[in-house]
């Protein structure tokens, strides 16, 4: 089902979005820069056909944008492995070269100073695309940050991503944006993970992209992008709740499955004795979930002021959404009982 | 332990099911019983089993939470007459119950953390779902974010314990002696925001005036508890810095209570004057505990259960008058004595228990917490001896008000009495008179053997 979501339900888009699959897979197992930088091309070359959508008008300038800056990133990664390559002995390194190579990188999965494509071309694509970009197109840039980094810059880096992912969401209305802005703060605690393990970048990942996913199907279900139209909908109980639960969960509140994460990852903080680090993941995380309030302001409400005449003609049906709002309340607390 | 856990998962189910509303009531109370009836050792922890345990703090503060819960569903028996989501809200109550009992029993200082910050969820839920005015967003917005703005460096600090001491267990904490400033900061806060302590207590009218009753039976009975059970935990490895910087939380609290004791005297909405009363009351805990005596760790304990109580009665009793007038307003409240006499003398034995009359379990906490905070300093008879006089005062202003006097001239048609409040106020007799013997009589026995 999701395939067929994600693909619009066009068979030629099947062909793209395995060459995207594909193309990750090539970037993250090669044994050269080359190699990778040959699997970031294939993959933007992949993705773009997938934005394109013939009823939506703004999905040719989303997939300008989207090449543009990609293709940006991908020359400058280009140069830098060239000139790495040239310059420096095999496992040198150089605070320049890194910090060239790791925003080239930065750049491509959309993090904090280089993050102005993102929101921008999240507003042209739909939920699945949204779906795609926040969480697939991010693991090839993540694993090739993990080859060669430099700490402080990238420590900088999540500082900045932790700061304008909170504070950009604050005042916005569309849900992709509001989701967007919540990457780039999560994209801060991923950063952080890959810095210390490769396995604890995936726990996180998939986590992330769980909750993620959670979530927006519901919206693509529902058909919702912006923040209104959560209240002029008449939900079902069910419906409001998932929502809430999922939220929550996403903020990373405890009895869910969201605080999991945040915990490990805030133990690994105090591990390293990042303390001040610690403090800004917290007190951002607290500003990201003053906007997921937000959105779910309308489910936290049993009863409000409907406008009756939108009713949504929907069921709850989805077993997908509850077994996994299920999985998300439950699993934290079923694993604290484990791990006793 | 594990009994009663379960005892609670099992009935979640029930909640779902059609007309089970008083079944689960009933079943709640059932298991307080059971529970009252644990194998009680004053001196040491008893019934350990898998992950939590119980020690006589935990088990007052159990026994109290199981109380209250039950009672709140008591109370809310409007849901189920108007069908307002009665179902979701038997769940909700079930499962900040089942949270709420972890939190008290749980054996490791992380997992008291995650319960004690879960049993917020359902707490947020009771009063943004449940609530009446449109300004209950903002109500629930500043009760989840003062309390996560002080829970997070808490859970910074607990596993920077970890990692120092390698242990998270909290019955061996007692063999530490962390002096740090920056941890201590980090431990207690978040436990003086819950309390709440005078500068961080807005959260908490705001938050009373907003809820439906269970909200606020809940918030007065066991939310501001929790605060205080976390202080005595943390307390124990943190001795030397507190006795550094006790005097500052202290003082803070002492002075604001007074001032929370003056404030009483310009509400006129009744469930915000008792919200401010029981921020007067928690001054006194926060200062016992503080002072880190015997006087008033006992004292402190005492008084949180019967603030529990009293305080959750009446937030009962105000919501008895709010269903039938409409209006929490002091004004229109007035002359009840008129029409609801045999109410006036609920209104009089809790007014009075909160005002630490001679019957109550509250005169036994403040007269500890009374001796062990002018053991620590003579300067601060006056702030007590303001607080305690006030506190008469506010009680007395809020029952002459409400009881005596003209009765509000608009009034309409007015009903005056259901069959089920009858068993409200015979249960809350009950437990009124059981908790006051049993609570001197502990207060015996540990003098005694101490």
């Amino acid at each position: 089902m999701f395939f067929f979501i994600l693909i619009n339900n066009n068979s030629n888009k099947m062909f793209f979005l395995f060459i995207m699959f594909f193309s990750t897979l090539i970037s993250i197992s090669s044994n050269s820069w080359f190699g990778c930088w040959i699997g970031l091309e294939i993959n933007l070359l992949s993705f773009i056909p997938l934005i394109s959508n013939s009823k939506n008008l703004l999905s040719v300038e989303t997939s300008l944008k989207y090449f543009l800056t990609q293709s940006l990133a991908s020359i400058n990664f280009l140069f830098m492995i060239l000139i790495k390559f040239s310059l420096l002995k095999n496992f040198n390194m150089n605070n320049i070269i890194s910090i060239m190579m790791n925003s080239s990188l930065l750049m491509k999965m959309g993090s904090a100073p280089f993050h102005f494509w993102f929101p921008n071309i999240v507003e042209g694509l739909s939920w699945m695309n949204n779906f795609m970009l926040m969480t697939w197109q991010k693991i090839s840039p993540m694993i090739l940050l993990s080859y060669y980094f430099n700490k402080n810059f990238l420590i900088f880096m999540i500082i900045m991503n932790l700061i304008i992912g909170s504070l950009g969401g604050l005042n916005q209305t569309s849900l992709r944006k509001l989701l967007a802005f919540s990457s780039i703060n999560n994209l801060g605690w991923m950063i952080f993970s890959i810095m210390i393990s490769e396995n604890l970048w995936l726990f996180y990942f998939l986590i992330y992209s769980m909750m993620i996913f959670m979530m927006i199907s519901l919206f693509f279900l529902m058909n919702m992008y912006f923040m209104n139209q959560l209240f002029i909908n008449n939900m079902n109980f069910f419906i409001k709740l998932n929502l809430l639960i999922n939220f929550l969960s996403l903020g990373g509140l405890p009895p869910f499955m969201g605080f999991m994460p945040k915990w490990i990852i805030i133990k690994f903080l105090l591990i390293n004795k990042f303390y001040f680090l610690t403090f800004i993941f917290m007190m951002t995380s607290l500003i990201i979930i003053y906007y997921y309030i937000r959105i779910i302001y309308s489910s936290f409400m049993f009863n409000y002021f409907k406008m009756k005449w939108m009713n949504l003609l929907m069921k709850n049906n989805m077993l997908l959404i509850n077994l996994s709002s299920f999985i998300s309340i439950s699993s934290m607390i079923l694993s604290t009982f484990i791990f006793m | 332990m594990m009994k009663f856990l379960f005892m609670m998962i099992f009935m979640i189910p029930l909640c779902f099911m059609k007309n089970m509303f008083w079944l689960v009531q009933m079943m709640l109370f059932f298991m307080m019983f059971l529970f009252m009836n644990l194998n009680l050792n004053i001196m040491c922890f008893f019934n350990m089993s898998y992950m939590s345990y119980c020690d006589i703090i935990s088990f007052g503060l159990i026994l109290l939470s199981i109380w209250i819960c039950s009672l709140m569903i008591m109370a809310s028996e409007s849901l189920f007459k108007l069908n307002f989501y009665f179902n979701f809200f038997l769940f909700n109550v079930i499962f900040l119950l089942i949270m709420l009992y972890l939190t008290f029993s749980v054996l490791n200082l992380l997992l008291f953390y995650f319960f004690f910050e879960a049993s917020l969820i359902p707490t947020l839920l009771l009063i943004i779902g449940w609530g009446y005015q449109p300004e209950r967003i903002q109500a629930g917005m500043y009760l989840l974010f003062y309390t996560l703005f002080g829970s997070l460096p808490l859970l910074m600090g607990i596993i920077y314990i970890f990692n120092d001491l390698n242990t998270m267990t909290i019955y061996f904490l007692k063999f530490f002696n962390m002096n740090m400033y920056l941890l201590y900061i980090s431990m207690i806060f978040a436990f003086l925001v819950k309390m709440p302590m005078y500068f961080v207590h807005l959260w908490l009218p705001k938050a009373h005036v907003e809820a439906p009753v269970s909200g606020s039976m809940i918030l007065a009975g066991i939310m501001l508890k929790l605060g205080g059970y976390g202080l005595l935990r943390v307390m124990i490895f943190l001795q030397e810095v507190n006795l550094k910087l006790n005097y500052i939380w202290i003082i803070i609290s002492l002075v604001g209570g007074l001032f929370i004791s003056m404030k009483c005297f310009c509400q006129v909405d009744m469930k915000s004057l008792i919200a401010y009363s029981s921020v007067a009351h928690m001054s006194m805990v926060i200062g016992g505990i503080m002072v880190m005596n015997y006087w008033g760790f006992i004292g402190s304990y005492i008084l949180m259960i019967s603030h529990g109580l009293c305080s959750s009665g009446m937030f009962c009793l105000a919501n008895i008058n709010y269903e039938r007038l409409h209006s929490r307003s002091l004004y229109i409240n007035s002359g009840m004595m008129n029409f609801m006499p045999s109410m006036s003398l609920w209104w009089f034995l809790l007014l009075s228990s909160n005002m630490a009359a001679p019957p109550s379990l509250n005169l036994l906490g403040e007269i500890s917490l009374i001796n062990s905070l002018v053991s620590w300093s003579n300067i601060s008879m006056i702030l007590l001896m303001m607080i305690s006089f006030f506190s008469a005062g506010y009680s007395l202003y809020l029952y002459s008000y409400i009881q005596h006097g003209k009765y509000f001239q608009g009034l309409y048609s007015f009903y005056v009495w259901f069959i089920s409040w009858v068993f409200i106020i015979i249960f809350a007799l009950i437990s009124f008179k059981y908790d006051n013997f049993k609570g001197w009589f502990y207060f015996y026995l540990i003098l005694n053997k101490k």
